[in-house]
Formats: C-alpha cells, structure tokens, sequence
C-alpha cells in the first residue's frame, strides 16, 4: 500500500499490517472475555465517536510525518480553533463558524511551515522543537482568548443543531463523524496517491536535496503538510467539542501524541517518504480501541499512557528491525 | 590449520553468498601473501565489497573456508577481526568529525594508553612511522579528505593490522596526495603488511599492485601478476567482452565548426566565485578542470540555480533568462546530474520509476493529477534506451549497482530534452563498462544538438570527452585550453594556479 509495490515491500507492508491486525484483533477478543458489554451498541457507537477526532488529527499528520517532519503544535491549534469557534456560532451562524475554524486551523498550520522554512529548520529534529514552541503560542492564545474558562455549548441560544449532528448524529448506523472521516480518507488517500502535489510529498520526505534539484517543488510540500495537518486538526477539534458538548481552551492536551502514536503504530515510518493514510486508520483503530478497551477492563489512565508510551517505542523498534 | 602456505596472510577458498535471489558470490578463492598488495578489480555489483564484507564479518558466508593469519576463521564480528589484525579503509571513512586525530586513531582505548596524554603520544608515534605530519590535537573534522585516510590507516596500524583493505581509496585525492598514499602503501608493505587495495582506476592498480585478482558477477574471472596483464586484457576480462577504447571518438564540433552561443554567464559571483564568466556552443561539451573544491561544482550550482548568487547574467540562446531555482532552470532547458549520486540525485527508497521520472513529473500532471500510465513508458523507454540492468521498473534505486544508478539519473533528465546537460562527477565510482556507456550518451546528446558541462577529477576523461576546457582555480577561470593541442601538465598548472594568474 506504500508508493512502491515490489515485492519485499508488499511482504513488508503486509507484515506490518498483519502485526497490527492481530494487536487489534487480540485486544477486541480478550475484551470481549472479560467484559461482554464491549459489544453492546451503546459502546460500539461510543468506539465510533471516540474515534472521529483522532482520525482527523492523525490523517493530517501523516502527511507531515510521510514529508520528513512533525508536527507537535496539534494540542495547540485544537484548542484555539475549539475556543474561537464555539465563541463564534452565536454572533456569526453555524456554518460561519465551523468555516472560521477550519481558516483558522489552516492558517496556523501554514504559519508552521513558514517559520520553518524562514528559518531554514529543515531537519526532523528543528521542526519538532519549532512546532513545540508554536503549540504553546497557541495553547496560550486559546487561555488568553478564552480567559481560561471553558464554555458550554448549552450556553448558546441561536441553535446548534450542526454541531449537535456532528458530535451526536448518524446516517444510517455509522456516526456522522464516521462517515465524515470516510469522506476525508478517501479526498485524501486520492490526493496522496494519484496528483503531483502528494508524489512531491512523497519524494520531499525521502530526500529533499534530490526532489529540489529535480525541480520539484519541496518549498511548496513542505507548506502543504502543515496546512494539511492544521485544517485536518482544526476538523478534529470540531469534532470534539461537538461530542463533549464543552470547549475547554486545553482541549487538545495529548493529541499531539496520540496522533504520532497512531501514525507510526499504523506503519509510516518516522524517517519520511514512506507510509499511507491507510495504514495511519489501523493505528488510529488501535489507538482508539486501546482507550475503550483499557477504560472497560478499569485499567487506571495513569496505566494506559505508560502502555502507549511502550507500544509507541516498540513500533520505532519493529519498524527499524526490519529495515536492516 | 597448519597446512597452509606459511606465507599466506589471508586464503579464501569457495566462499559462497547467496542473497534472496541472488548469487552474490560463488565459489570465490582469494590468496594474499604478507607483504603483497593485491589489487582487487570489478565492475561494480561483481561481488568485492560482498566479499569484503563477509572477511570483516558484517556477513557470514553460505559455505567456503576462510584461513586468516594461520586460523580458520567462522562467524567473526567486525570489532573481532579489527582485533584479529584486519582492518578495512571504507570510502566512508569511520572517523568522529568532533573529536581530535588522536583520540580517533585510539578511540575506546584511551584507558589502555593511560590517558590522553599516553594516547596522543601513540598517535603521534604511528603518524610519524608512516611519515605523516598531521596534529594528533587537530580536529578530524578541519583534515582533508587525504589526511582522514592518514588518519584511518594510523588507525588500522595500531590494531597491529596484518592486512589492511582499501575500498576506493583514490576517490577524492589530488595527484599529488595520491602519490603520498603510495608511499605509504610501499612503506607498508615493507613492514610485511598486506593490502587489499579496490579501485576502478586501472592505472593504479598497474603502479601499485604485484597481483591482481578479477572479479565479475561473483565470479573470481583471473589472478594473475600485474606484469602479465596488459590494461585491455584487464578491461575485456572485467566486463566480459572486449572495449577498443576507453574513450569513444571525440565528438567533433564547436572548435572545429564555430556555431552559435548557447549558453552565456557573465559574471556570475557568490561567496566562493568571482567574476566568472563563459559562454557554451551548440554541440559542444565543454569541461572544467580544477582541484576538488576549487569552484567547479559552485559554478554548475549556481546556473542551476541551486544556491544562491550575488549577481550574474545568463543568457541562452542570446536571452536573458532569470533563473532563481532549479526549476526555472529545467524550464529553461538545463538539466544537472550531481556529483553525490546517493545524497543529491536518487530517492534511495523510491522506485527505479519514480527516480527516472521525477525530473518531468510537472509534466505529467494534468489538473494536478498525475499520469501514472505515461509515467510507466517514460520509465520503460529509458530503462530500454540507456540499457538500465534492473530486474524491474518498480525494483528500488537502493539496489541497483552504481553505473545503473548514475543511468537512471541520466534518463530522468533526458526525458525533459534538455539543451544543456551538466555533469558533475558523472562516472565517479562506476566501472569501466558503464563509463563507456556513459561516454556514449554525452556523445549521442551532442549529435541531437545539445550541450555539455563536464566536470570531473579525472583528467583523461575531461582530455579526451571535452571539445574546449576551462581550469578553475580558487573561484577564478585561469585557462582555456583545446584539449586536442594542449599539453596536461600546462593545463595542470593553470589549474594548481602555480602560474599565478589566479589570484589577481
């Protein structure tokens, strides 16, 4: 499912797939042993909504992830944009809103990439710490914007039936969420795989100096994933307030590694140029599958981020084991 | 195992390799005297550094018997038979850029030398016996590229080596420092060591070697005395057939029907050039002559557009043409081969496909889709066209050998027609085969009417492929010869800059 397709790499991605399958897999199944109601409808739809903002999050960062960066200002823009839009739908409209937030989310993801590039910090390492920093700018414009309070979308008068159906809604059994990703995977995985702009984001992760002096445009990558990433964010963090019905201006605490989490779980390397959105869905499935699980089985948060912490590190292991 | 030569440092016998799906070596026999040096010749992908790899234990052969310094030797480590007395000079080198000549030569063994001090004078013990003036206090990272291998055979001599194996390691040094490497190689071999010395470059596997062993997909071809070789023997045994020459028939034009100017840069400056200014006829390969770092690849750079210039005026055919990034030089009709195949050209992970295409990838693209089907033809044509030996397009670049690499870079920039191609260092590393076919497309390139910058160490090649030639020297063109009238050591000296007319 990678960008190339011979043969060791089909057995690799299918390995690698097939290891996540049965994580995921495993964990349904002892699940299920020990706390039937794993399978109630209420669950499987709470799984549904669960998974919604974490696959948007995750979607966008793969593209950063495949073009050879990071991006760890996610938790940052999640709360500003679920700030500002809550505070938006009752003097400009629902919809207004929900497009301001979106602006908002590309916005300063765009504004990532180009201190990025105006400062030339076009390492995995300097991205890192320059997306930390713009996370807490962020952060603090959310506190700062919000007067750190958190508000309550039953506060609002003027109706919020579009956030209620993306938080609370369904067409037919999935989750409005659900096929809201459905619709963004597929935009996506299209954009990634067939138009110039995805192969150049591609080649811009394996090797920038190569891509630039073939012409392709690296500059213009590097813009793209972040904004990419910004908008997908700033998608997620609609979700999310929608759901919880609350916009609290740290909302997005912990996405941030979560999201990488459910990226390099799913099979896109760290190193750049390889990977799929495809494959960050199953780590996304697991992530998510792992909170609900964990939560039903009564293992402690406290508990759970140890085991992430563990399956993160145990992803990186695998994934350079069989590189060499 | 006492039955063997005493003599004998290093036997190899049979020594079988197999790879998914490749026979990497097959029943290989190597025998290296002390105090010999064997010159080890191939095309690349014939097997040497499989074999060299497997003798410092970064892998473990299928079967064969491998006798070291009188014992059989099984499942080594690298670290264990650095110990055992075998150490390998990679092109690579392994030396830690930050720290001091001396702590590098000793590097893990400072307790052993009692401190710094008790190392540094060990350091400069064995720099002294091998009469290298280097400070064991300077940093590796302030050392050319001459003084690190200096430095990296200090290092294998105080493991006590027995044998010691050079994989290219002529690559980057001047005339001059490659006769300092001789010394030593001689100096060396007086003290009974025995060396393995690799390299592409015939001429000194004929000054330096006693015997040569040939190498050819896996296979040992001959080992012979380097007397009983002639170079054309050499060459036909190496590729398997015979090449006349090693240079095609110089393309005639330029010098001997005056066309029109291609390419005019006039004075084009950054940090490192100044004032440069030239001009590029149709049909003509013109080539630049200068030491490594002397400006040569800053200049291609910088009409490429790939750093950034301080000023200049480029003109092609007579129009002025603003070139601020490399893409606005392809629009333009340049294409640029790097001279660092691995770090510069391919996307190592991606596809022979996608390599070739990646230069005419905006063309393919329609509303912003791209033509993965047109993609799939341009591949194959270039594939078919320049003789790209890989099992298939989708293969990736990683594997392929060095001459199958540079072809595939080649392609990908032929596939924009382009009117001026810049080579930069374009056989560097690859084998007297592929170089030819290399030769024969600058010369099939000319013939359709374009043109050529060729920038390469290797004199001969530069002689006898350019029709004009510039030296360069300390960011200034010093010289322009007719290479068909111009004697090597004039040019030479324009471009040492020993004449003085460099530095005004």
């Amino acid at each position: 499912m990678g960008l190339q397709i011979n043969h060791r790499s089909v057995i690799k991605a299918l390995f690698k797939d097939y290891l996540i399958l049965v994580a995921i897999i495993a964990l349904v199944f002892v699940t299920i042993i020990f706390e039937p109601k794993f399978l109630s409808s209420a669950n499987l739809t709470n799984i549904m909504r669960q998974f919604g903002p974490l696959s948007m999050v995750s979607l966008g960062m793969t593209f950063v992830i495949i073009g050879g960066f990071i991006d760890l200002s996610v938790a940052g823009i999640m709360s500003l944009v679920a700030v500002i839009t809550v505070s938006l739908i009752e003097p400009a409209g629902q919809f207004p809103a929900l497009i301001a937030g979106l602006c908002i989310g590309a916005a300063a993801g765009y504004l990532n990439s180009a201190v990025i590039l105006t400062c030339g910090a076009l390492t995995s390492a300097e991205a890192l710490f320059i997306t930390f920093g713009m996370s807490t700018v962020y952060g603090a414009l959310a506190l700062i914007f919000s007067k750190g309070a958190t508000q309550h979308m039953s506060w609002i008068t003027s109706g919020t039936w579009v956030y209620d159906a993306i938080g609370q809604g369904s067409v037919g059994f999935l989750s409005v969420s659900f096929v809201v990703f459905l619709l963004c995977l597929f935009i996506l995985y299209i954009f990634q795989q067939k138009t110039y702009l995805g192969r150049a984001v591609f080649l811009t992760g394996c090797n920038k100096t190569a891509a630039e002096l073939s012409g392709v445009h690296v500059k213009r990558s590097i813009r793209l994933i972040y904004t990419i990433s910004g908008i997908m964010t700033a998608a997620g963090s609609i979700m999310l307030f929608s759901r919880v019905t609350t916009a609290s201006p740290v909302i997005g605490k912990n996405y941030e590694t979560n999201a990488i989490l459910a990226v390099v779980v799913g099979g896109t390397t760290l190193r750049g140029g390889e990977g799929s959105v495809l494959r960050t869905v199953l780590g996304v499935m697991l992530v998510t599958l792992l909170s609900n699980c964990m939560n039903m089985l009564g293992v402690s948060t406290f508990m759970q981020t140890v085991l992430k912490g563990a399956i993160l590190i145990i992803a990186i292991w695998l994934d350079n084991r069989k590189e060499s | 195992m006492e039955n063997i030569d005493s003599e004998a440092i290093l036997k190899m016998k049979d020594v079988t390799k197999t790879f998914p799906g490749v026979k990497a070596l097959e029943k290989v026999s190597i025998e290296v005297k002390r105090g010999q040096v064997l010159g080890l010749v191939g095309e690349n992908g014939a097997g040497k550094s499989t074999l060299m790899k497997i003798l410092s234990g970064v892998y473990t052969k299928d079967s064969g018997t491998v006798i070291f310094d009188g014992e059989t030797i099984e499942n080594i480590t690298p670290v264990e038979s650095l110990h055992r007395g075998l150490s390998i000079i990679y092109q690579e080198f392994n030396l830690v850029n930050s720290m001091t000549v001396g702590e590098n030569i000793y590097l893990g063994r400072f307790k052993e030398m009692r401190g710094m001090r008790g190392t540094h004078a060990k350091a400069r013990e064995l720099l002294d016996s091998i009469g290298s003036r280097i400070d064991t206090w300077s940093l590796v990272s302030e050392l050319s590229v001459s003084e690190m291998q200096m430095v990296e055979i200090a290092k294998a001599l105080s493991f006590n080596s027995k044998l010691i194996i050079m994989d290219e390691p002529s690559s980057s040094l001047t005339a001059d420092e490659l006769k300092k490497l001789f010394d030593i190689v001689h100096q060396l071999k007086k003290r009974g060591i025995a060396i393995i010395y690799i390299s592409h470059k015939l001429d000194e596997i004929f000054d330096l070697c006693d015997i040569v062993t040939i190498m050819r997909d896996g296979h040992v071809i001959d080992t012979k005395p380097v007397g009983e070789l002639t170079r054309n023997d050499m060459i036909a045994k190496m590729v398997g057939r015979s090449i006349e020459n090693e240079y095609p028939e110089r393309p005639r034009c330029a010098v001997h029907c005056p066309s029109d100017t291609l390419l005019e840069v006039r004075s084009l400056n950054t940090k490192k050039l100044h004032d440069i200014s030239f001009t590029l006829k149709k049909g003509e390969i013109l080539g630049f002559i200068g030491l490594v770092g002397a400006g040569r690849t800053e200049i291609v750079r910088a009409v490429f557009g790939a750093d950034k210039v301080k000023g200049h005026d480029i003109r092609i055919n007579g129009k002025h043409i603003k070139i601020k990034n490399p893409r606005d030089a392809k629009a333009a009709g340049v294409a640029f081969v790097p001279e660092d195949r691995k770090l510069q050209g391919l996307a190592l992970s991606f596809s022979v496909k996608h390599n070739i295409s990646m230069a005419a990838l905006d063309r393919l693209t329609k509303y912003g889709f791209l033509n993965t089907s047109a993609e799939k033809g341009i591949a194959e044509k270039h594939i078919k066209a320049l003789g790209i030996k890989t099992p298939h397009m989708n293969t990736t670049a990683v594997n392929l050998s060095g001459g199958n690499q540079q072809k595939c870079i080649v392609g990908r920039w032929l596939e924009i027609n382009p009117n001026i191609l810049i080579l930069d260092e374009p056989t560097r590393g690859i084998d007297v085969g592929a170089k030819y076919e290399i030769y024969l497309l600058m010369k099939k390139v000319v013939e359709n009417g374009g043109s050529i910058i060729l920038i390469s160490s290797e004199l001969p090649e530069v002689l006898n492929m350019s029709n004009r030639v510039l030296t360069i020297c300390e960011g200034r063109i010093t010289g322009e010869f007719d290479p068909e009238e111009a004697d090597a050591n004039s040019i030479m000296e324009k471009a040492i800059g020993l004449s003085g007319e460099g530095k005004i």
